[in-house]
């Protein structure tokens, strides 16, 4: 190599400038005093971090309102800490031990993101058909009883970087407590969208949250509320199910987004629906709250199920999900949505084969190559062995 | 409940999930646990939308795809990762460019050396033989680093060899970026364009080791850049099946409560259900800033290394933005994968700048699409933006007002992008994620948001760490690994240092057992 080596400031005094650096580091650590920084815990970042996602809230009923027969609201105040705060629209999960079995199950934050600072939350349950956890709930909940949830989850929430100025909800029986968060949120000043809400009910009798809904309307220019009835054919009120014309009726002109969040036909029937609105797909988002496999002939199959070296089999069924057999047997995972949508029960599957509704697979693409599932939208087709944690 | 181990390492980041990687490749019967459900630490991805996103990966360096120099992937095919994981190439360093109105600039550099010295010259006409020049050097550095790295058994002959041939490195080992530039001639406008890569390391260029730097400009530029297709949660999976089809054991969802030491050493640490884990060998890809402040009890904690976490500062805290856009990166004109976007060219400038909120305009950008077309679906596109701050200014930030503050700084960036690029992008966003401090402190519980380890500052420079490291060992049994360690922050640093801890941990474990 003829290339002349390079210098910087003259071979001798780059030489004592390299060595210089034995000292300077010496220097360096010998300088600082003998005792430890800031605990990593005690960074406002991490506290914050901490206050927003709290690994979970022990929590106690402070009181319960009774919607007529079929829904019941709880007031849920916080232990110890202070409430973890969110953003009007997100669900709490909770973990309920029923007799042998350990489930999670979301419900929508009622109460705004102001009540959460002052200590609150609000959410309302109501009565469905064989809803194991809905009926346990409202059966057995009782002021003073303590319950566990963990952190607020959820992305059917308003950000005006990618939502248009005006929200139309569209929600569906209980599928109106995300709204009314965001309701009382716009009316607090928290959130600076303009809400048309969109409220479907089967009659008049099963709408949540009627007086309120009304004087929030009334007293704030940016909220409207519209009720729809699809049993019941009655003065002041939309009829039928909502659909492209009544979204056209009451839609601002110009963009709006959609959120729409209720029982599964509400879904169905605006599956159909919205396309005739023409819209772009980022103006249209929905909260799935429970799905559910088409039944076809039920099997009964055997998981055996891998959590930190221990193995255990349990039962599990064609017709229900795998996070399911896990709930009935009693083991946990940290499961939130239900939906497919929030990876926190992804497992592995080490062997046999699931099935995944259309739709519902929002697995990573890493997680589909090397057959990671999220057990909550997963369906056992054989035996299977799943590894959990 | 105990149990019994020859390793655990603690954290499936980058440089935990390589470390186990390699141990139980070697045959040790290994325990590897993290607190979150997935492996990969930073190193992971996120689903909203029809879109997935790359949590943290602009490029990859050390996968090279122009000289074929793999050091990562000789690594990745030694553990047994390598063929699960599909590589694809990158042939554009950056695009930089500044947002002062009075200095602005526009410049876009390809990788590959001939052609990144071309267009220097394109731009700063003349450049060519002074930019060749620091092109030897970088190169000469290079073999430096690789003729050390290779020593297997030390001889007193090598010094002799280091002297005769490796005198470059010993002369500028302590030197700045700037000083060397300097010193060889190159112009403002040359510097200006070599220097672009700071926002990697986070250092301004008048401080951050040459050495460091050259390094870095050498894995990039001459050897080239990779991008994993199923984002870096590919290669994060890839390594933990790798391990557990090699005999290891990973439990997630579990955390480290203690490291426990007994007579100074190292023994294994205790989960947080309760359960203590016996282990000689304890690999921490948790910060030595936890490991000190949390995992470990005070009183065993030498004096010396308590000097040195004090002593130590804490790199740049990290903020990200992630767009789902409902446009094709050709309909919108997005025509570069990496954007670096600044206040202005004075590096410096720039890293005090990132110690508020108001005033930090650096921005690094990522057109995914760019690399491979169809990682988003048809006429939609992927753009991440990433911004870091030195200081701790979100520690300021109170829950009440953190929504708006993490919206307003987010909007400033989108804002920032289009005014440089001229890209219009803000009507097009369908899915959006916004990552602050808060969010890397929850998912990697860094402290104050960390991103970039430990500053790497005049005094805690590269090869410091390195030489010192090699003197000073700390706790005996207990090795680190990942982005606070010698090797600095970043991806291919942390796969490294996993692999350099686990290999002394399986030489002292060979040892011990002879």
């Amino acid at each position: 190599m003829s290339r002349k080596k390079a210098s910087v400031n003259g071979n001798f005094k780059d030489i004592v400038n390299t060595v210089k650096f034995l000292t300077e580091r010496k220097r360096f650590i010998d300088s600082a005093a003998p005792v430890l920084p800031t605990r990593t815990d005690d960074f406002g970042v991490n506290k914050v971090a901490r206050s927003l996602h709290p690994k979970e809230q022990k929590l106690v009923i402070d009181r319960i309102e009774e919607h007529s027969d079929i829904a019941k609201s709880y007031y849920l105040r916080s232990e110890a800490a202070p409430l973890a705060c969110f953003k009007a629209g997100q669900y709490l999960t909770f973990r309920l031990e029923i007799g042998s079995a350990v489930v999670t199950r979301s419900y929508s934050i009622a109460s705004s993101p102001a009540s959460a600072l002052n200590g609150e939350y609000q959410i309302t349950v109501k009565r469905i058909a064989n809803g194991f956890v809905s009926d346990h709930i409202l059966d057995n909940w009782a002021v003073g009883d303590k319950v566990t949830a963990y952190a607020p989850e959820g992305n059917l929430t308003y950000n005006p970087l990618r939502d248009a100025e005006t929200i139309v909800a569209i929600a569906g029986g209980s599928g109106i407590t995300p709204f009314i968060s965001l309701a009382r949120a716009i009316a607090q000043g928290d959130e600076n969208c303009s809400l048309t809400l969109l409220y479907g009910c089967r009659t008049p009798e099963e709408i949540l949250f009627r007086s309120e809904l009304d004087s929030l309307a009334c007293e704030s220019e940016k909220i409207k509320v519209v009720y729809v009835l699809s049993h019941s054919d009655e003065e002041g009120y939309e009829k039928g199910f909502i659909g492209a014309d009544i979204i056209k009726k009451y839609a601002p002109e110009g963009d709006y987004s959609i959120f729409a969040c209720g029982p599964e036909g509400l879904y169905k029937h605006l599956g159909s629906e919205l396309p005739k609105l023409g819209k772009e797909k980022k103006f249209i988002r929905f909260e799935v709250f429970s799905s559910g496999k088409k039944a076809d002939e039920q099997k009964d199959f055997s998981i055996t199920v891998i959590d930190r070296g221990n193995e255990s089999v349990i039962k599990a069924s064609s017709s229900e999900t795998v996070l399911c057999a896990f709930e009935r047997a009693g083991i946990e995972v940290p499961a939130r949505c239900h939906t497919g949508e929030c990876g926190f029960c992804r497992s592995k599957l080490v062997s046999g084969k699931v099935f995944i509704p259309e739709g519902e697979d929002k697995r990573r693409i890493a997680d589909m190559q090397f057959n990671f599932i999220h057990p909550c939208c997963c369906y056992p087709e054989s035996d299977l062995v799943v590894r959990i944690n | 409940m105990t149990k019994n181990y020859d390793a655990v390492v603690i954290g499936a980041g980058n440089g935990g999930l390589v470390a186990s990687a390699r141990l139980a490749k070697e045959g040790k019967k290994t325990l590897l646990i993290e607190r979150h459900n997935l492996p990969g630490g930073f190193a992971t991805s996120f689903v909203r939308g029809r879109f997935e996103f790359e949590a943290s990966l602009h490029e990859l360096c050390g996968v090279g795809s122009i000289t074929g120099k793999s050091p990562l992937q000789k690594i990745f095919q030694e553990v047994g990762a390598a063929d699960k994981i599909e590589w694809v190439s990158l042939d554009e360093a950056y695009r930089l460019i500044t947002l002062d109105e009075n200095e602005k600039c526009d410049y876009l550099m390809p990788l590959g050396k001939e052609s990144f010295i071309a267009k220097l010259e394109e731009y700063d006409p003349g450049s060519a033989p002074v930019v060749t020049k620091i092109f030897d050097l970088i190169e000469s550095i290079e073999k430096t680093l690789d003729f050390v790295s290779n020593i297997e058994d030390f001889k007193p002959s090598m010094i002799k060899e280091i002297f005769s041939e490796h005198t470059e490195f010993l002369k500028v080992a302590n030197y700045s970026v700037d000083e060397v530039l300097k010193a060889f001639g190159a112009s403002k406008k040359t510097r200006d364009i070599l220097n672009g890569y700071w926002c990697y390391l986070g250092q301004p260029t008048d401080e951050l080791n040459v050495i460091h730097y050259f390094t870095m400009l050498h894995s990039y530029i001459i050897d080239g850049a990779v991008i994993p297709r199923g984002r870096s949660h590919q290669i994060s999976t890839a390594l933990l099946e790798a391990f557990t089809e090699n005999g290891g054991e990973a439990w997630f969802n579990t955390s480290v409560e203690k490291i426990i030491i007994e007579n100074g050493a190292a023994t294994g640490v205790v989960l947080d259900n309760g359960t203590q884990i016996n282990a000689k060998t304890v690999i921490c890809n948790a910060s030595p800033y936890n490991a000190y402040t949390k995992l470990i009890d005070e009183k065993d904690i030498p004096e010396k290394l308590k000097k040195e976490v004090n002593a130590k500062t804490l790199g740049a805290k990290g903020f990200a933005v992630f767009l789902g856009l409902n446009r094709s990166a050709e309909e919108l004109g997005l025509d570069n994968h990496t954007y670096f976007i600044y206040p202005t060219n004075d590096n410096r400038k720039c890293y005090e700048l990132s110690k508020k909120l108001e005033t930090n305009d650096v921005q690094a950008t990522v057109c995914l699409n760019k690399a491979f077309d169809d990682c988003s679906p048809e006429g939609t596109s992927i753009l991440y933006m990433t911004s870091i701050f030195a200081g701790d200014a979100w520690s300021g930030v109170s829950v009440k007002d953190y929504h708006k503050t993490k919206l307003s700084f987010a909007e400033k960036m989108i804002d920032n992008f289009e005014k440089a690029t001229g890209v219009k992008i803000r009507d097009h966003i369908e899915e959006i994620e916004i990552a602050t401090p808060m969010t890397y402190a929850r998912y990697t519980d860094a402290p104050a948001g960390t991103i970039y380890g430990y500053e790497a500052s005049k005094e805690d420079g590269i090869v410091k760490r390195i030489v010192f490291d090699m003197i000073d060992k700390g706790i005996p049994g207990l090795y680190f690994a990942g982005g606070y360690t010698a090797r600095h922050m970043g991806y291919s640093p942390s796969y490294t240092t996993g692999d350099m801890a686990a290999k002394a941990a399986i030489l002292a474990m060979d040892k011990e057992a002879k």
